[in-house]
C-alpha cells in the first residue's frame, strides 16, 4: 500500500532486527506493543456520532501519528418510491477518504485507489447483515434511516487500518438514533372501526382520506413520522457492543518456524513487510468471537496451515484492543455525560 | 500491550489579548532587545510607515503583521520573521543527508527536506576505479548500480542552480551511500553548525547530523575499516548490504534515535555533548529505548540535561 520510499539497506536493517532473538524494533517497542492511542468521541457537533483517534502521537508536542476522524450521520430515506435505494430496516454506507497530505508521495489516481480499497473493506465489514443494528427502521415499507459513516485519514504514520476500525467503532458506539413516532391519518367516518395499531401513534382525523369499506387488506396506515422530542438526542444504536475491531498482523519475511508477527507498524516497517494480515474480530457478549473479515495485503505468501495460528494469535491481540477500547469508550461516555452535567451544575 | 489516552483538554477560557494595540508595537529600542521574541501569526510587529515588510510578514491597516510563528529579525529598515517550522535553507558547504527520489539522465534527484529536490550530478560522485576520471557512457548506463530510488546518502552542498535548487557532491570518502542504521527526522532548525557533523558516541554508534534535519544513526565503523582511499572499492561503497550488527549495537541505535526524537519534541538544539550526556543519563537511569517514548521519562531527561548545560 503506502510504500514510502525506503532504501534496501534500511529494509534489511528493519527485517533483521525483527527476526533477531530477542526481536528488536527501531523505536524499541516489543513486537506486540502498540503506540499510545488517543481517542475522543463527540467531536463533530452536527454528526449523530463521531470520534477522533490518533495512534502514536508524540506525547510532548502532540505532533505526528496516524490521525483518523470518523463521523456517523443519519438521514431519512424512502424505502420503495421510484427506485429509491432505501431498504426496509435501514442500511449503512461507509466511505473512507484519505487526505492528500497524509500520502504526499501518492498521485491522485493512486490515492483514489487507496481510499476505494479502504472504503470497500470498511463497508463490506460494517454493513454486513450480522452486525446490522435493529433500530434503523422508521416505518415498515415506507421510511428508514440511512447511516452514513464517513472516515477521513488525516495523517498516516502506519497502521491506518487498525486506526480506521477503532475510530469507526467509536463513532458508531457514540451514534444516537432520534426517537420517532408514527403519524397516521384515519377516516373520521368510521370511528372505532379500525383498531389503533400502536398506543403511541398520533391519530389525526382527516375526512379526505375516505377508504372503501370493501378494502379489507391490512395496510400499514402510518404515513409519516414525527420526532417526539426535538432536543432529545435519541437512543444508541442497537447492538452497538458488536461493532468489530481490526488487528493487523505484520509478518516479516523469512519467518518460517515460530510464527513471528508484530503489531502497529510504523511506515518504514510497513515498507519492509511483504505480508500483512488484517483480521477483523467482533466479540459479542455471551457468545463466541466472530471473525468478520480477513484481508491479506502485500506480495508475501501465506501457507494455509499458518492461517490457523495467525487467527488464533490475532484473536488474542484483538481481544486486548477490544477490552482497552471498551474501557476508553465507557470513560468517554462518562466524561461527556456525568462530568459535563456536574460542570454545568457548578456554574 | 495497548493503552489509550485522551487528547489534551482545551483550556476553557481562551486567552484575551490586550486591547491596547500600542503595547504590541515594537519601537526602535524593542527591536534591538527583542531578538529572542517569538511572534504568533497575525501579531502586529510595527508600523509600515517606519519599516519595510520582509519574508514572513504582510501589511494590514498600515501595520506590519507577522504571518508565521518565528523570531523577528531586522536589517536596517527591513523586518522579517524567520519561521520556526520551516523547510531547510541550504548554504554552500552544508552537510546534508538525502534520499534519492528519481534517476534521470546523468543526474539523480535527491530529497533533502528543502523546497525543491536537490540534484546530484553523475560527474560529482566517486566513480569506480578510484582515480578522478572522466565519466563514461558505461557509467551512465549503470547509474542505478550506484544509487537507486530510495537510497540514502550523505553529501555536501556544492552550488546552486539558477532556480535555487541545490547541487550536491559526494567526492569524498566520508560521503556516499548510507547503511547499517536508521534515519531520524527532526526540524532543520535544531541542527546546529558544528565543527564536525560526523559524531561517534562511545556506545558504538555513529551519527551523521545532516543540516537539513535528517540524522543518520548507524553502527560504528572503525577508521581503519572504512573503505580506503587507495583501493577505492565501488562494490563496498555502493553496497546495499548491511554488516552484521549485534543486539547491543541495535539497542544503542534505537536508544540514540529515541533520545533525538525526545530532544526534538522538546525543541532542544542538538550538540554532540548534549547527546552524550543524554545517553549517559539513560544508562544511569537504566532507561531503555521503549521507556523514552513515555512522556514522564522524556521530560525528566530534558530537564536534567538542559539544567546541566
Amino acid at each position: 500500500m503506502a510504500s514510502i520510499s525506503t532504501s534496501k539497506a534500511e529494509i534489511s536493517y528493519i527485517q533483521s532486527g525483527l527476526l533477531s532473538n530477542p526481536p528488536l524494533r527501531a523505536d524499541g517497542r516489543g513486537l506486540h506493543d502498540f503506540r499510545i492511542i488517543s481517542l475522543e468521541t463527540g467531536v463533530a457537533p452536527l454528526a449523530n456520532g463521531s470520534a477522533h483517534l490518533n495512534i502514536g502521537k508524540n506525547p510532548h508536542d502532540g505532533g505526528g501519528g496516524t490521525e483518523v476522524l470518523a463521523a456517523a450521520k443519519l438521514e431519512v430515506e424512502n424505502v420503495d418510491l421510484g427506485g429509491g435505494e432505501g431498504v426496509d430496516g435501514g442500511r449503512i454506507v461507509c466511505t473512507v477518504s484519505c487526505s492528500p497530505s497524509a500520502y504526499p508521495h501518492l498521485s491522485a489516481p493512486a490515492l483514489d485507489d487507496l481510499q476505494h480499497d479502504m472504503s470497500t473493506l470498511l463497508h463490506q465489514t460494517l454493513a454486513h447483515p450480522s452486525l446490522h443494528p435493529p433500530n434503523l427502521g422508521i416505518l415498515a415499507g415506507k421510511k428508514s434511516w440511512l447511516l452514513n459513516l464517513d472516515c477521513v485519514v488525516l495523517a498516516d504514520a502506519g497502521n491506518a487500518h487498525d486506526a480506521l476500525f477503532m475510530a469507526a467503532r467509536a463513532a458508531l458506539w457514540d451514534c444516537k438514533v432520534p426517537r420517532t413516532r408514527a403519524v397516521e391519518y384515519k377516516a373520521a367516518a368510521a370511528p372505532g372501526a379500525q383498531a389503533v395499531e400502536s398506543g403511541e401513534m398520533d391519530v389525526d382525523h382527516d375526512a379526505e382520506a375516505q377508504q372503501s369499506g370493501f378494502d379489507t387488506r391490512s395496510i400499514a396506515r402510518a404515513v409519516d413520522f414525527e420526532l417526539p422530542d426535538y432536543w432529545d438526542e435519541g437512543e444508541v444504536l442497537g447492538g452497538r457492543e458488536r461493532w468489530p475491531v481490526c488487528v493487523t498482523l505484520n509478518v516479516p519475511p523469512g519467518s518460517k518456524g515460530p510464527l513471528v508477527h508484530y503489531l502497529d507498524a510504523i511506515p518504514q516497517e510497513e515498507a519492509a513487510t511483504p505480508l500483512r494480515l488484517l483480521l477483523v474480530f467482533s466479540f459479542p457478549p455471551a457468545s463466541s468471537p466472530n471473525l468478520q473479515a480477513i484481508r491479506v495485503l502485500g506480495s508475501g505468501e501465506l501457507e494455509s496451515d499458518q492461517i490457523r495460528d495467525f487467527v488464533a494469535n490475532g484473536e488474542k491481540h484483538a481481544r486486548k484492543i477490544w477490552d482497552a477500547l471498551n474501557g476508553k469508550l465507557k470513560e468517554e461516555d462518562h466524561r461527556r455525560g456525568q462530568k459535563a452535567r456536574d460542570r454545568f451544575a457548578r456554574r | 500491550m495497548i493503552s489509550f489516552a485522551s487528547f489534551p483538554v482545551q483550556p476553557e477560557h481562551t486567552r484575551h489579548f490586550p486591547d491596547d494595540e500600542d503595547a504590541m508595537d515594537l519601537d526602535d529600542g524593542d527591536f534591538e532587545a527583542g531578538g529572542s521574541k517569538i511572534t504568533w501569526p497575525g501579531e502586529t510587529i510595527t508600523s509600515s510607515h517606519a519599516y519595510m515588510r520582509g519574508h514572513g510578514t504582510y501589511v494590514e491597516d498600515e501595520q506590519v503583521v507577522a504571518s508565521v510563528a518565528g523570531t523577528v529579525e531586522r536589517v536596517n529598515k527591513l523586518v522579517t520573521v524567520r519561521a520556526i517550522r520551516t523547510k531547510y535553507n541550504p548554504e554552500v558547504g552544508d552537510l546534508v543527508v538525502g534520499r534519492i527520489t528519481e534517476v534521470q539522465p546523468r543526474r539523480w534527484k535527491v530529497d533533502a527536506n528543502s523546497r525543491q529536490d536537490a540534484v546530484l550530478m553523475l560527474s560529482s560522485v566517486n566513480l569506480p576505479g578510484g582515480v578522478q576520471r572522466r565519466k563514461l557512457e558505461s557509467d551512465e548506463l549503470q547509474m542505478r548500480n550506484f544509487f537507486e530510488e530510495g537510497d540514502l546518502l550523505v553529501a555536501e552542498v556544492q552550488a546552486f542552480f539558477s532556480d535555487g535548487a541545490m547541487s550536491l557532491h559526494t567526492r569524498s570518502l566520508k560521503y556516499g551511500k548510507l547503511r547499517n542504521g536508521q534515519l531520524v527526522t527532526i526540524p532543520p532548525l535544531l541542527v546546529r553548525r558544528l565543527k564536525s557533523h560526523f559524531l561517534t558516541l562511545p556506545c558504538g554508534v555513529d551519527l551523521i547530523l545532516g543540516l537539513n534535519g535528517y540524522i543518520w544513526v548507524s553502527k560504528h565503523v572503525k577508521e581503519s575499516e572504512q573503505e580506503g582511499e587507495e583501493g577505492f572499492d565501488a562494490e563496498a561503497v555502493y553496497s546495499n548490504r548491511n554488516d552484521f550488527i549485534d543486539d547491543s549495537t541495535r539497542t544503542a541505535i534505537s536508544r540514540v534515535a529515541n533520545i533525538i526524537q525526545v530532544l526534538a519534541s522538546h525543541f532542544v538544539p542538538l550538540t554532540d555533548t548534549l547527546l552524550l550526556e543524554a545517553y549517559e543519563w539513560t544508562v544511569e537511569n537504566d532507561t531503555d529505548a521503549r521507556g523514552l517514548l513515555s512522556e514522564d521519562v522524556g521530560d525528566a531527561l530534558v530537564a536534567t540535561i538542559t539544567a546541566r548545560a
